[in-house]
């Protein structure tokens, strides 16, 4: 009888457990849409990085361990809206400008040129 | 639409890091109460949120701006 109990005890607990953790990914859409996701990814850079440091500075202090302080973690952040074609954009950038950057240079070629052979 | 472009491709890393990581951590939490510390739950939750991720992006990327002929209804006048 108690081996029974017991069996269903640990069933209740693992299914609640797992279903905490499935009713944690369906609160917070984790599994949605892309836009609920990139934005639960943002609120978690914000929120993470200062509660990994309150909850060091506990540690700290319940334990008494002095732990050195640490570098701040490299920020991981690559936009790529920012870098996206960047090679096109430059390359035609250049192309638009190149017109008048040649007369520009040319004008000051001949300039030098000039004041060279008087 | 350039900008948009690169806008789209920023929402589908972070959609395929949240999908995968999410997967893999429910991956983690059944194999631990239910699988007895199997390996596959973690490869199947992982592999779930990457069709996810996949599919989003395929969908964000297939919208169009315009709005094709079939979706146009006519107007009454």
């Amino acid at each position: 009888m108690v081996a029974r109990v017991w069996s269903l005890m640990r069933f209740l607990i693992k299914g609640s457990v797992a279903g905490g953790a499935v009713y944690l990914v369906y609160d917070q859409e984790l599994l949605g849409p892309s836009d609920k996701s990139q934005a639960a990814l943002q609120k978690a850079g914000e929120v993470v990085p200062p509660a990994m440091y309150q909850f060091s500075q506990y540690v700290c202090q319940q334990t008494g361990l002095q732990i050195p302080q640490l570098p701040a973690p490299p920020k991981i952040y690559f936009p790529i809206r920012d870098s996206w074609n960047a090679g096109i954009m430059t390359v035609m950038s250049a192309l638009s400008v190149a017109p008048s950057k040649a007369r520009e240079y040319s004008k000051e070629g001949w300039e030098y040129v000039k004041a060279r052979t008087k | 639409s350039e900008s948009e472009l690169g806008r789209k491709w920023d929402r589908c890393l972070a959609d395929a890091v949240v999908k995968i990581g999410t997967g893999f951590g429910l991956g983690i939490v059944f194999s631990l109460t239910f699988f007895k510390r199997r390996m596959w739950p973690l490869a199947f939750g992982s592999g779930m949120g990457l069709g996810m991720a996949y599919s989003n992006c395929q969908h964000d990327f297939q919208a169009p701006y315009l709005l094709h002929g079939k979706y146009v209804k006519e107007q009454e006048q």
